[in-house]
């Protein structure tokens, strides 16, 4: 190991005195680790639906849709767009922005769109 | 500015005695642990981990936080990026949860065979039960320790503040986190979870907006772009703008104020180094060094001529003399005389010899006088007519027969050629005349004739790669088959198909008949003239640009796939120093306002304005003073609550949807990062801080249900 490294003291050493178990034990080495739920299993796995509904919990406090009317947005310039391209679903301002769209690679369209999350995935 | 980690390690663990609790803020985004009752946190980093490689030795090591990124380069980080142990704001990866620990345990000075001090940890708010027993069975199996309480960091930010006289007993905190932003209502000073409410939006959308939309705007600087970079670049330069549409239209239309709200960021860039014209001696030498070069080159050439004379001249005089010996041979022994030499006949050596005195009046440059028998002798057999000649001088005939059509054919292409020269250089004048007498007029008719011709190409390009198909994007290559066939081709693989086809059950008897293959002399045909059609076309383009460009210094030739590139400006210019500035104008205030509708990132929930609303009518008790008391102390914490304009923005959001004349009155947080950490550490080192923890023995004997309801109490402070 360099000794700027050991200096920095960059890595974590691999025995630490106030462990019970130490990492390498708890986690061999080559043994594939642990598969941790994320967190749609364990929201599944809490079974809230069991619980009464006025209780709080993760799933409830969740706020619901807006009821606003949603703003809409070129998705290029961030200029007020009352328009937009029905081959590309791209919002866009004016008619020079217009021309941009349509002269956009296929690839930058689909990430504008799914930075809206309004792009086709196909799986 | 940015936040800063501390990553000391501390050197006074032992100072402290058992009693004094650990305060841990848990956050998606920074880690901070210290002791209770401290103002600051002894520890800050950054809440990732890394496992590379070291590249020499080739084990796996952990690194914990955001390092100093040259010391990276001994390690190989491609395999592995920064994980978190958040999936949004629960943890689940409770193995990196624990190199965390460690760390944060090491650098705090820990030592000794276990951690013997009481935990106050945060966590997020209605925090799943598996979460939180399994972050207890860590804490207490591995480290050690003795008791563990857990608390909402929003709610210890609100008590400390409201300790500080900053809110009221009764009021509204709203949270933008890191990962999601909360707000909580807090009646008689405790949390009220029931008219909680959460979004799923908070400042790591708002560096992933950033971060693609300046991606996508200059894709040329995507590397520059990393994930710290736009942090502070956010951090810095984003702000919340008090109305949305007016701002956007600011700068819609370009007014002054938007160009001083307009940002930019110069990329390091050199310029080209300019060639500065030679000097005169530059040139004076670069001239004398070619003229030896041509020198030398012509002195070469000159000694091989010399030398290639030389050698004609003595082969010259070898066949006189050989001639000469001849002479004097008899007849009869002329073929055993010219054998040894190589030669059967006399003529054989008469020949050769001309042939040499050719080739070397030649090569003395002197005009060969070819010795062209006349028109007249060379076809003396063509006026013959067939009959009167013997077999012999019929062969000779049909010979010259041929050789005086190739000539004649000869002589007619050169006329023509001739002839196009002339035409060409008539038209050049008539071109120049037209030109001087009125520049203008010419340019504009053969820009027009550009314009009309190179549109004809391109849209009978276009016809052929696909049939108007696609939205108007093309892109060459990914063209099937089929698309690429003009009418003719269509028409030759119709008639192939079908002749392959009609034949009869199964069997393929095409060809059979003499008839089949008349089909190829109809496909062919259709083909060629097809296919030289557009190279007129071409020609002529190609023509009238390279005029165009003589005449027109402004004419830039339209490239006919000005699709496959078109995202960047066509370079007929060189890159100069503006095209490394990044400008960020709209960004700047289009990048938060996603806190407020985050719509536009697709999260399809309730923005932080609304979320107020909500969170009001979730109140199990209502009242309109309840509501008005709420609404007259909102208080603001959180690290995304940094934007400046936020408190103005959401004051009027929220006038919106209370009734009118309500007292709204918005405060922020002393210091909304590091707030809920002082909240925690002085609720830590209050006395009756250990009848809230919950201890190991508690776990094993009352066993889960202990931490389901453990709730923690804030009134105590």
């Amino acid at each position: 190991m360099e000794r700027e490294v050991i200096q920095a003291e960059l890595v974590l050493p691999n025995k630490l005195s106030f462990k019970r178990v130490q990492m390498n034990d708890k986690y061999p080495k080559g043994q594939p680790r642990g598969r941790w739920k994320h967190l749609k299993q364990i929201i599944q796995a809490e079974n809230y639906q069991n619980y009464p509904p006025d209780e709080p919990n993760y799933v409830n406090i969740e706020s619901p849709p807006s009821m606003h009317p949603c703003k809409r947005i070129c998705d290029i310039t961030g200029y007020e767009a009352p328009y937009y391209d029905p081959r590309t679903n791209l919002r866009y301002a004016n008619t020079e922005i217009f021309k941009q769209i349509r002269s956009l690679p296929n690839e930058y369209v689909q990430r504008y769109l799914a930075l809206r999350n309004a792009a086709v995935v196909l799986k | 500015m940015p936040f800063i980690s501390k990553i000391e390690r501390q050197t006074d663990y032992r100072r402290f005695p058992s009693s004094t609790p650990i305060v841990i803020d848990n956050g998606a985004s920074y880690f901070r642990i210290g002791w209770a009752g401290e103002p600051e946190p002894r520890v800050i980093f950054r809440n990732i981990v890394q496992r590379p490689r070291h590249k020499v030795t080739g084990e796996t090591v952990t690194i914990v936080g955001d390092h100093d990124v040259t010391l990276l380069r001994y390690f190989d980080c491609t395999r592995s990026g920064p994980r978190s142990a958040f999936d949004n704001n629960v943890v689940y990866q409770f193995e990196i949860m624990e190199y965390i620990l460690d760390f944060a345990f090491d650098r705090l000075g820990a030592d000794g065979s276990r951690i013997d001090h009481p935990i106050l940890i945060t966590e997020c708010v209605c925090n799943p039960f598996q979460s939180r027993s399994k972050m207890a069975e860590l804490l207490f199996d591995t480290y050690g320790v003795p008791s563990i309480a857990y608390g909402v960091d929003a709610a210890f930010s609100y008590k400390y503040n409201q300790h500080h006289g900053v809110c009221d007993k009764d009021g509204l905190a709203i949270c933008p986190g890191f990962m999601t932003t909360h707000v909580i209502p807090f009646i008689d000073g405790e949390p009220e979870y029931k008219g909680c409410c959460r979004t799923n939006i908070g400042g790591y959308h708002v560096t992933d907006y950033l971060k693609q939309l300046l991606s996508l705007k200059y894709p040329h600087h995507m590397a520059r772009f990393t994930w710290e970079k736009v942090e502070d670049l956010k951090m810095e330069h984003c702000y919340i703008a008090p109305d949305y549409m007016s701002e956007a239209r600011l700068f819609q239309n370009g007014t002054e104020e938007a160009e001083d709200k307009t940002r930019s960021w110069q990329l390091p860039w050199v310029p080209p180094p300019t060639e500065e014209p030679p000097s005169e001696e530059e040139i004076a030498r670069k001239a004398a060094i070619k003229e030896k070069q041509g020198q030398r080159l012509r002195e070469m050439a000159e000694a091989k001529r010399s030398s290639r004379i030389n050698e004609l001249e003595n082969e010259s005089h070898g066949l006189e003399f050989l001639l000469k010996q001849l002479e004097q041979v008899e007849e009869h022994d002329i073929r055993s005389f010219l054998s040894a030499t190589g030669y059967v006949s006399r003529k054989e050596v008469e020949s050769a010899l001309v042939k040499v005195t050719q080739s070397l009046l030649k090569a003395k440059g002197e005009q060969a006088e070819f010795e062209e028998k006349p028109d007249a002798e060379r076809f003396h057999l063509l006026n013959k007519p067939d009959h009167e000649c013997t077999p012999d001088e019929l062969k000779l005939k049909k010979r010259q027969v041929f050789l005086k059509s190739t000539s004649e054919g000869r002589q007619r292409a050169k006329q023509k050629r001739h002839e196009e020269e002339l035409e060409r250089e008539r038209r050049n004048q008539q071109d120049e005349q037209r030109r001087s007498k009125n520049p203008e007029l010419y340019k504009e008719q053969l820009l027009a004739k550009y314009k009309d011709l190179s549109e004809k190409v391109e849209q009978r390009k276009r016809f052929k790669t696909n049939g108007g198909q696609t939205n108007g994007n093309n892109f060459s290559g990914n063209v099937g088959r089929g698309e690429r066939l003009n009418a003719a081709q269509r028409e030759r693989m119709r008639l192939l198909t079908t002749a392959a086809f009609d034949r009869g059950k199964g069997e393929d008897t095409f060809g059979a008949r003499d008839e089949d293959w008349q089909l190829y002399k109809l496909m062919s045909k259709d083909n060629d003239d097809d296919d030289e059609g557009p190279d007129a076309d071409e020609a002529e383009l190609t023509r009238l640009s390279s005029r165009l460009r003589e005449v027109d210094p402004t004419f830039v030739p339209r490239s006919d796939n000005g699709n496959s590139q078109a995202v960047e400006a066509p370079r007929v210019r060189p890159l100069t120093e503006e095209d490394f500035r990044i400008d960020f104008g709209v960004e700047r205030f289009r990048c938060p306002e996603i806190l407020f509708r985050p719509n536009w990132i697709g999260i399809d929930q309730a923005g932080l304005d609304e979320m107020a609303g909500v969170s009001l009518r979730r109140l199990p008790s209502k009242g309109t003073e309840l509501a008005e008391r709420l609404t007259s102390s909102i208080f603001l914490t959180g690290g995304s609550s940094l934007f400046p304009g936020m408190s103005e923005r959401l004051e009027a959001g929220i006038r919106m949807i209370t009734p009118c004349g309500s007292p709204i009155r918005v405060v922020k947080a002393l210091n909304p990062v590091l707030d809920a950490w002082r909240g925690a550490s002085a609720y830590a080192a209050s006395p009756q801080f250990p009848a809230q923890t919950f201890s190991k023995q508690d776990y094993h004997e009352k066993g889960e249900d202990i931490v389901r309801r453990y709730e923690f109490q804030y009134h105590i402070l």
